[in-house]
């Protein structure tokens, strides 16, 4: 019985597409039932009257194609009962509207069986819909084509959810287009994770670009302070030096220049320190080598003897930024010492070696001189640092004199881990 | 030599121009800003100028620099941290660093002396770094 009459529905359902189909073209053959119900209605009420026939004439497709299904069918009944909300539209009705909605689809959506058959899926969107993503839809559906989009809907209470929408055609015999079927998936879940660790990921950021910021004002107030302090101990050294000077300068009384002159080398000795401490990459290393060469160099070029011999063995040889005072002022003791015997008044031969000698600091001056007789408190105070600087890094002292020459070795232990090899 | 000194500190620019002196040559001016160094140079043109990098108007030797690399008058800086310098050291012979010695500061002094005089058959001192060899690691010279 069921049967005949599912025949018959399904005769009406195509006859009720194809008139509205003509109805929308104005073609010649308008549909009967239309002209009788906008007789006699004002306009507005025509336009109400034609949408409300639409609604119905949707509403009749769908209960004709669940109709055409037998109450039994597991197919019907798994399409009404499913957790996945899903519908049914008729593109061969003006605007393709939905004419048939499983419940789980009126739940997600929040509008009744009733408000959602007749109407275009288009009633889910809102104003922050996605519009490529509606307009990938619209061009599926024109071209006849599956379709799988994730497109933010709108309930009917204006609340939103994330839908993975899926949208495919159904043909018959002839492969005309009769149905849209679309299944919908709320991921908002998902979406929400997304967007919190989307969230949790750009806070994360944040606090690095912060915290990296931070250090970097840190490194630079640490670097202006450093360059600050580096400049003032180098400006105060040059003062000091040239009070001394000043105060030379003044002064008609031999001893009492001397005196100025040989505090003068000392500080002087200590500014080239200050000066060559922050040359190195590492700069809490001190090369005693290239002190040398400069304090060598200086010394002998300013004396301007051109009799004066002078050679160098020097390896690099750094040490702890501690060390560099009292090894600076050893050379500087040495090499003036040789100056003060003979090198400055008679010239002669200068030969000065810094470097490592089986597990040793060796720092040894050679000089060949016409010996003078230097000035006892000179040479007293001259020994004196010699001695304090010695003893500071514990080295030993070793003279040795062979004619005119004379040799002195200063001699330490390296400590291998303060010792830079290279 | 005619010599200007543009030092921001008193005391060093007066030691600087005894030792100019001692050496046997002019002092003509000392500028403690870059504005009274620029109306040294338009009263009188030295033949050398000594200039510091930080002036009492601030960092502003380099621009001290620039017109004295223009009209040809040889120059160095002195300064505490060379590597401020731009790397063409803009236009000077080379750099004193600071804190000098008084060795050093003679030693650079006759060698620019005899540049100016147009004795090119010098060898620099160790006290002066030359543009190019900014980089004091760089700056070695066989001994």
């Amino acid at each position: 019985m069921q049967s005949g009459l599912l025949a018959t529905d399904r005769a009406g359902c195509g006859e009720c597409m194809r008139r509205s189909g003509e109805a929308r073209s104005g073609g010649p053959s308008e549909p009967t039932r239309k002209h009788r119900v906008v007789r006699g209605s004002t306009f507005g009420e025509m336009l109400m009257q034609e949408k409300d026939q639409y609604r119905t004439d949707a509403q009749n497709a769908g209960n004709r194609l669940v109709a055409s299904h037998v109450r039994e069918d597991p197919f019907a009944a798994a399409f009404k009962a499913t957790r996945m909300p899903m519908i049914v539209t008729d593109p061969n009705q003006p605007d393709n509207p939905i004419i048939f909605c499983n419940s789980a689809f009126a739940r997600l959506t929040g509008y009744s069986d009733e408000e959602l058959v007749g109407r275009n899926c288009r009633l889910l969107q809102g104003p922050k819909t996605d519009r490529d993503a509606v307009a990938r839809i619209r061009q599926a559906v024109a071209s006849g084509h599956d379709v799988s989009v994730d497109i933010l809907n709108y309930r009917k209470d204006g609340s939103t959810f994330w839908n993975a929408l899926f949208i495919s055609p159904v043909r018959d015999e002839e492969g005309r287009i009769v149905y849209f079927f679309a299944s919908q998936l709320d991921f908002t879940n998902v979406k929400s994770r997304e967007a919190e660790l989307a969230a949790a990921r750009h806070q994360a950021e944040q606090e690095v670009a912060q915290r990296t910021a931070d250090l970097h004002a840190a490194l630079a107030a640490k670097t202006l302070l450093v360059h600050e302090v580096d400049h003032r101990v180098k400006n105060n050294l040059l003062t000091i030096a040239s009070i001394v000077k000043l105060q030379s300068r003044l002064t008609h009384e031999e001893g009492r220049r001397r005196a100025l002159m040989a505090v003068l080398n000392r500080v002087e000795a200590l500014s080239t320190v200050q000066r060559k401490l922050f040359t190195l990459d590492d700069v809490s290393r001190f090369d005693v080598a290239d002190f040398t060469r400069e304090l060598v160099t200086d010394l002998i070029s300013a004396i301007g003897r051109d009799d004066i011999q002078v050679t160098l063995d020097l390896q690099a040889l750094h040490v702890p930024a501690a060390k560099a005072t009292p090894l600076s002022l050893i050379v500087n003791e040495l090499v003036g010492d040789a100056v003060r015997r003979g090198l400055s008044d008679g010239g002669g031969e200068i030969h000065v070696v810094v470097k490592r000698l089986n597990g040793h600091f060796l720092i040894r001056v050679e000089d060949t001189v016409e010996p003078t007789e230097p000035d006892a408190e000179t040479a007293q105070f001259s020994g004196l640092l010699l001695e304090a600087s010695a003893q500071q890094l514990g080295a030993k002292i070793k003279r040795s004199k062979h004619g005119r020459k004379t040799t002195v070795d200063v001699t330490l232990l390296v400590d291998q881990h303060q010792e830079n090899e290279h | 030599m005619k010599v200007m000194i543009v030092e921001d500190e008193m005391l060093l620019a007066m030691e600087l121009e005894s030792e100019v002196e001692a050496a046997g040559h002019q002092v003509i001016g000392l500028a403690m800003s870059s504005e009274q160094a620029n109306d040294l140079l338009a009263g009188s043109a030295p033949d050398f100028a000594f200039v510091d990098i930080h002036l009492m108007d601030g960092p502003t030797g380099v621009e001290v620099g620039r017109p004295l690399a223009e009209e040809r008058i040889p120059f160095v800086f002195v300064s505490g941290n060379i590597k401020r310098l731009p790397e063409d050291f803009a236009g000077a012979l080379g750099a004193i660093e600071k804190p000098y010695t008084m060795n050093g500061m003679k030693n650079a002094l006759s060698y620019i002396s005899a540049i100016v005089a147009g004795n090119e058959d010098v060898v620099p001192p160790t006290s002066l770094v030359l543009a190019g060899d900014a980089h004091p690691q760089a700056a070695r010279r066989p001994a």
